[in-house]
């Protein structure tokens, strides 16, 4: 009897305290410290339907390494991570590279003749002196927005 | 003194060997056969006759490409900025994609870069670019610019990453990588050449 009583009672209180930490409330959530950082950011001038390269630097401030999970802007209908290669006989190439991580306290860098971000089939022009949003989404501290202007590398 | 015959033959070659190495390579040749292309106006244009009696620094690009060519018209543009004189100096980029690359493509891409009347921005009919770009050892190959891609008109390129330069009779005379040579090593050739 008294068995039975101290199971249930055992029982209970484990389901009570799973409900508890399975709440969802936002104090329980993981805390970061420190973040992540989106910087020096510009995209190439690019016709409607064509593609254009988005280059800046991203630093993780974080206490932890972060991913990217994906990439979006308004102005394109597919966007992704890119990377210029050199192939045999120095044929140069393009292949995706998705996601990337990036170690605390560390950079990353997008930038000509490597990793670029790639927005393809652009729904509009993209003229000198334009901005455009870029959404970057990362695996631990979700989407960073940054606003990017357009121009020509000199 | 037995020797002497061998010192001298081994000298010989040293010297042959040192002298192939600093003269300057002559790359493809054209053996006098001409192409007809188009120019960014859409005039009519004979390659390489119409820039003989010049020299010219040739490369080879297509407007689609987001990350690569850019870099390599920038450098272009460098090696034109940093020339102290660029009296008879001319400037090529001839396109790998004719199909997408027709002359007011090439126009609004020669506006957008601020290419000078210097530069040429060539193309023409697929074939006879295909033959040029296989003369000049220049290799382009379609790619799908994303895998979940299934539209075959959006399409990137690999490519050859060249710049020549064509010496005033029409001669390939050197080769650097387009996009990382630094725009002095051009320009010290070009003094040689010219």
């Amino acid at each position: 009897m008294f068995s039975t009583r101290l199971f249930c009672l055992t029982v209970f209180l484990v389901t009570t305290f799973l409900i508890g930490c399975s709440s969802g409330d936002p104090e329980k959530e993981p805390v970061i410290l420190g973040k992540i950082e989106l910087s020096d950011g510009w995209a190439r001038p690019a016709a409607q339907g064509q593609s254009s390269a988005v280059y800046m630097s991203i630093s993780n401030g974080t206490a932890s390494r972060d991913s990217i999970s994906n990439i979006a802007s308004p102005i394109a209908a597919n966007a992704g991570i890119h990377e210029t290669y050199k192939g045999e006989n120095g044929i140069i190439g393009m292949r995706p590279a998705p996601g990337q991580v990036i170690p605390s306290g560390e950079d990353l860098y997008f930038k000509p003749n490597g990793l670029h971000i790639m927005l393809m089939k652009l729904k509009e022009d993209l003229a000198v002196g334009d901005s455009i949003d870029v959404d970057i989404t990362f695996n631990r501290v979700g989407t960073h927005s940054i606003r990017v202007p357009v121009k020509v590398q000199q | 003194m037995k020797n002497r015959p061998i010192v001298f033959m081994l000298l010989a070659g040293l010297f042959c060997l040192a002298t192939a190495c600093s003269n300057p390579d002559v790359i493809p040749n054209f053996e006098d056969t001409n192409f007809s292309l188009v120019n960014e106006d859409g005039s009519a244009v004979n390659f390489p006759e119409d820039f003989k009696g010049q020299t010219s620094v040739i490369t080879f690009i297509f407007t689609h490409c987001p990350d690569v060519c850019p870099v390599i018209t920038a450098n272009m543009k460098n090696i034109q900025s940093q020339l102290a004189d660029t009296t008879g100096i001319q400037f090529i980029e001839i396109s790998f994609d004719p199909e997408r690359d027709t002359p007011s493509v090439l126009a609004k891409y020669k506006k957008l870069y601020k290419l000078n009347e210097q530069f040429s921005l060539l193309t023409g009919q697929p074939a006879e670019v295909d033959s040029l770009l296989s003369k000049l050892e220049i290799t382009a190959i379609k790619t799908r610019v994303d895998s979940l891609h299934r539209d075959s008109s959006e399409y990137a390129m690999k490519h050859s990453n060249t710049i020549y330069i064509m010496d005033e009779e029409g001669r390939i005379r050197k080769e650097y990588p387009a996009n990382v040579v630094p725009p002095e090593n051009v320009i010290e050739d070009l003094q040689k050449i010219r």
